[in-house]
């Protein structure tokens, strides 16, 4: 299948240009396509200038400092060593210039997430493009902080510059770019000025057809199943500080927050894989801080990690061995198989095929064989960490569904989740991380879109 | 002078002379590893510069022109394995093993090839005092060059980008591949003058096994010296004062086979306290395969 | 289809890469020490397998090749570079010769005991780097490749020192008595029982890797070690577990050596088996059965190459030589770097 499949893009200076389309269209290769990156099988890419991209996984050294990232190949010389002043310098100017103000000697890996997003943007502005690509680029943003995001990105429209923007955010394309192009299994299906459509239109488009239905949550009682008190924990430089709050069987709390903000450190101390200080009661007993993920497991607790192919799958395996990961010493070997063709059904794993290598299914199917063996077996507690990252709109709701139906089966679901849309279908309770710390609850019935994103951005 | 003194001075000036290979391989897997390949070949390639520059300050006479073709052979030995790690992104460990021991058996090979007996060279004309301590502090100038180059120029800004991130590199518009390839040649080079020192001024001639596990070794002080260029030399001057010691405590008549274990002892035991406190360059190890 | 996978390449390929280097390297470096290759190469293949006796020497070369191989087979499908075979091969013959000549027991029980106590000795060599690993993240490379060494000195030591016995030479024990020795399966030879043990060996370890949820767990902790630390296994525990069987393996084939064809231990008893041993692990692509191929393929190299450099007159290094290209080459790319998590 092609990535990317005839496709005719045009960008104008002054202009913001959303292109959309649902995960795996082949907006990001399109992207890539137009940087440079990528050499196209057939056609041309011509620009009038400096083509700028913004990456959605940031390219930053983490161990390197900001300028010596900004300037990275194009560093001031003084004979033949670095004039590490000037480069400072430099890097300051810009940042006045651009209202993206950074320290320039800070090491990139202690700085937040939105902080490394202006080192990044930077780095593309010293190079001073006439055409500026930027994917996903309010990924990890704050609901607050999207509005000054594009702010800039305006000025810099204002300043000459072509801006494409590559999103899933129909509600930001809506409210910023001008125009809008609408991809679909790599081809453009849609084209408008932005003016002339709206979000539903466009959801069509991406989809081609409706949306399908997410499941439905069912009326029941709930009983505390997971009980926080004081729970700090620290999983590399993502730290939790104090959190206390509840979890009941039969309900979904959904954890709000901007990325960086202390979810892994809660999603690996929940799976066991780091230790925790303060009180963790499931069902009434104590969960230990260092029982480690096998205890976790025999306890009913399952995770299903934020990156699917580093910490779920065997990649090199087929589809029968990744089935079984977790649950190996719980069923008998003979009974593997069968146990694989149990969740490749269920949850629709294409192809339906035990001896398929996962390396190859497509991310939402990969995503579908480790959702599936984390909800097998009637767990107690759920710790989905962004179960739908990076997988098309059909594969997300069925995992969506799926926790549902969880839910409503008795399990105590925790969605921790980038996208906020994705926790208000889903939670009938809402925390909201900010910094590591718990700095609001809400109910359905309570939910406050504004004080939300006010929360996530860091603001009591 | 006190015997005492005279002992101490021994000691201090036989550690030197310990360390001086092992420095000079150290800096050669420092700048191999902080572009991102782990250069477990250092062995063979101290093997292949005592080998040659033995071969070839014996057949021309003079000593410099062994060296030169010593470093030549150091780093014609780490390209093989510069291609391997940045062109075919093979395990890095593996290759090295098998460079290790095809340069061992070559220069097994070559000694009955060249002089038509088994085991060691002829001695050959080799470095006088004065040769000998050039090489001691130019290993010395050598680190600290490194140091500034790592740190302070572009290029050696773009290695450290490699070997933490290749791929924000190359989004940068830096060759990860060239660059990584560059980077262990050159420490190809380094490291063979460790060979050089061993075979034209600790002795003067080359016999089988002679490097004896040095490359090893200076593996070791890398980790110790957490990647650095003077904290590589450290832990080399640190192993160099126990191979030292084992000499001294030798003639005090204590069991040679538990003194020769010294070195390699020092470094499990390191090994075991420093590990996991330290952090290698992110990508270490990890071939940059392009998609 | 996992291990291919691990490794990378096209198995018929890869062959066809090892043919290359075999016969070409191989004809290069007699053409310098003025040999035809078809001279030299006939005296090796011959040698490997003229006579019945000749046969069966390739055989021993094999055997001894096999049971190092399977061990760093363990140890690699589970992640860890195990370069160390060849200390744990040493202190396991030592094991097994020192123990032998000491304690005078009937056949049935001598030689269990024999190989026993390699296995064991061999296995706790394999231990000390497991536990660095497990315990402290450290390393594996650099302290196998230490040990190395170390295992050699100390066996001089031990057994010219406080651990010599009477009636033994330089470096050596004394010759272990009959009963401790095992039995020839052909005469005039020194293939022994060894050889079907070490095949027996092999299938074993198929079958603990393909079948069983330890080799599940096992494969996992190589495969994809932060998948499998979440799925409940215990990576330090493994870690230990496969270094420990993988120097157990060695340190078996060290005693059988010893029992087998010197009937003694000697510091020289190996020429180097444990690295020969990771080129024919990497040949047979981790897979049990495809190293006892392997083996056999490198066995004929070991044995034909003594008769090259007896009857040809080509140095027996030119096979070392191959040997570690054949390493090189086979190198293959590895998915996923395991060195540094525990």
């Amino acid at each position: 299948m092609q990535a990317v499949d005839g496709v005719d893009l045009e960008l104008f200076p002054g202009e913001i240009h959303a292109l959309v389309g649902e995960n795996g269209a082949g907006k990001s290769t399109l992207a890539a396509i137009a940087y440079g990156a990528v050499r196209p099988d057939e056609g041309t890419v011509t620009a009038a200038g400096v083509v700028g991209l913004v990456h959605q996984h940031f390219k930053l050294i983490e161990r390197l400092r900001v300028w010596e990232n900004v300037l990275l190949n194009r560093e001031p010389r003084r004979g033949l060593t670095i004039d590490a002043a000037a480069a400072r310098e430099r890097v300051r100017a810009l940042g006045e210039a651009y209202g993206l103000r950074v320290d320039p000697d800070a090491i990139v890996e202690t700085l937040p997430v939105g902080i490394k997003q202006r080192v990044e943007l930077l780095r593309e502005l010293d190079r001073e493009p006439a055409v500026l690509l930027l994917d996903e680029p309010t990924a990890s943003l704050a609901p607050g902080e999207i509005a000054s995001f594009f702010a800039t990105v305006a000025d810099l429209a204002a300043r000459g510059t072509a801006i494409l923007v590559v999103t899933h955010k129909l509600a930001e394309v809506v409210a910023y770019s001008a125009r809008v192009t609408v991809m679909r299994a790599g081809a453009v299906v849609a084209r408008h000025r932005t003016s002339d459509t709206s979000a539903e239109e466009i959801a069509r488009e991406m989809v081609g057809g409706e949306v399908p239905a997410l499941a439905a949550r069912a009326e029941r009682p709930v009983e505390t199943l997971l009980e926080a008190r004081g729970f700090c924990a620290v999983s590399g430089s993502s730290a939790l500080i104090d959190a206390a709050f509840t979890v009941g069987a039969g309900e979904i709390v959904g954890v709000a927050g901007v990325e960086g903000n202390g979810q892994s450190a809660l999603a690996d101390a929940l799976a066991g894989v780091v230790p925790f200080t303060g009180t963790l009661n499931l069902a009434g007993t104590p969960l230990r801080a260092d029982e480690g993920p096998a205890g976790r497991l025999q306890r009913g607790v399952r995770v299903i990690p934020q990156d699917r192919r580093h910490e779920a799958l065997v990649l090199d395996w087929n589809v029968r061995d990744n089935a079984v990961l977790g649950r190996q010493r719980v069923i008998p070997f003979a009974r593997y198989d069968e146990a694989a063709r149990e969740l490749i059904a269920r949850f629709d794993v294409r192809p339906p095929n035990p001896d398929a290598i996962a390396g190859m299914l497509s991310g939402g199917n990969q995503q579908k064989i480790v959702v599936g063996r984390a909800l097998a077996g009637a767990p107690a507690l759920v710790v989905a960490y962004q179960p739908t990252r990076g997988i098309d709109i059909g594969a997300a709701i069925l995992v969506q569904s799926r926790l549902i139906e969880a839910r409503n089966a008795g399990a105590g679901v925790l969605l921790i989740s980038f996208e906020l849309d994705e926790i208000f279908a889903c939670a009938d309770r809402i925390l909201v991380l900010a910094q590591g710390r718990i700095a609001g609850t809400f109910t359905r019935a309570t939910i406050d879109r504004g004080r939300i994103g006010s929360l996530m951005a860091g603001h009591p | 002078m006190s015997a005492l003194v005279a002992g101490i001075l021994a000691v201090l000036t036989l550690t030197l002379i310990k360390a001086t290979p092992l420095i000079y391989a150290a800096l050669g897997g420092v700048l191999s590893e902080r572009s991102g390949v782990v250069n477990i070949g250092l062995e063979g390639i101290l093997i292949a510069g005592a080998f040659t520059s033995v071969v070839v300050s014996g057949a021309t006479g003079s000593p410099i022109a062994g060296a030169c073709c010593g470093i030549v052979a150091g780093a014609l030995l780490a390209a093989i394995l510069a291609f391997g790690a940045t062109r075919l992104g093979v395990d890095q460990i593996v290759a090295g093993t098998g460079l290790n021991i095809a340069a061992l058996a070559a220069a097994a090979f070559g000694i009955v090839l060249v002089y038509h007996q088994p085991g060691a060279t002829h001695e050959v004309p080799a470095f006088g005092r004065g040769g000998e301590t050039a090489l001691i502090v130019l290993a010395f100038a050598m680190a600290v060059l490194l140091h500034a180059v790592l740190n302070r120029t572009p290029w050696g800004l773009h290695v450290r980008a490699c070997g933490e991130d290749p791929g924000a590199a190359e989004a940068a518009g830096i060759d990860a591949l060239r660059t990584r390839f560059t980077a262990v040649v050159i420490g190809g080079a380094i490291a063979s003058l460790g060979g050089v020192y061993l075979a034209l001024a600790e002795l003067d001639l080359y016999s089988d096994g002679m490097t004896a596990g040095r490359g090893f070794i200076a593996l070791a002080a890398v980790i110790f010296g957490r990647w650095t260029p003077l904290g590589a030399t450290g832990a080399a001057l640190f192993f160099g004062f126990f191979s030292a010691l084992q000499f001294s405590l030798q003639r005090a008549g204590i069991a040679s086979e538990l003194m020769q274990a010294l070195p390699y002892l020092a470094a499990v035991v390191a090994l075991a306290g420093f590990a996991g406190r330290v952090r290698a360059p992110a990508s270490d190890g990890v071939p940059y395969l392009r998609s | 289809m996992t291990m291919r996978a691990l490794l990378g390449g096209r198995t018929t390929r890869d062959l066809l890469v090892v043919v290359v280097l075999v016969f070409g390297v191989g004809s290069l470096a007699m053409l310098l020490a003025h040999v035809s290759p078809l001279d030299g190469f006939g005296a090796l293949f011959d040698g490997a397998f003229g006579t019945r006796e000749e046969v069966a020497e390739t055989l021993v070369q094999t055997t001894n090749l096999l049971f190092p191989a399977l061990g760093i087979a363990i140890a690699f499908r589970a992640g860890l570079f195990n370069i160390g075979a060849e200390g744990q091969l040493v202190l396991g013959g030592f094991a097994a010769g020192w123990l032998g000549a000491q304690i005078p027991l009937p056949a049935v029980l001598a030689v269990p005991m024999v190989l026993i106590a390699g296995t064991l000795a061999g296995g706790a060599w394999g231990a000390i780097p497991g536990f660095l690993r497990a315990r402290f993240g450290a390393n594996e490379v650099i302290a196998t490749l230490m040990l190395n060494v170390i295992a050699v000195l100390l066996a001089t030591y031990l057994v010219n020192g406080p651990l010599a016995l009477p009636g033994s030479g330089a470096s050596e024990t004394p010759t272990l008595p009959h009963a401790a020795q095992l039995g020839d399966l052909v005469a005039n030879s020194r293939l022994t029982w060894a050889f079907p043990i070490a095949l027996v060996l092999a299938f074993a370890l198929r079958w603990v890797l393909q079948r069983t949820v330890f080799g599940y767990e096992l494969r996992a902790a190589g495969d994809a070690p932060e998948a499998a630390k979440r799925a409940g296994i215990d990576l330090g525990r493994t870690a230990l577990v496969a270094m420990t069987l993988s120097g157990a393996m060695a340190g078996l084939g060290g005693a059988t050596i010893v029992a087998g064809e010197l009937h003694r231990f000697n510091t020289g008893l190996s020429p180097g088996y444990g690295f020969i041993a990771i080129a024919v692990a990497l040949v047979g692509n981790l897979d049990p059965l495809w190293i006892v191929v392997a083996a056999f393929a490198f066995g004929v190299l070991q044995s034909g190459g003594i008769a090259m450099q007896a009857e040809a007159g080509v140095p027996r290094d030119v096979v070392s030589l191959v040997t570690g290209l054949v390493i090189i080459a086979l190198a293959g790319r590895r998915v996923v770097a395991t060195r540094r998590t525990t």
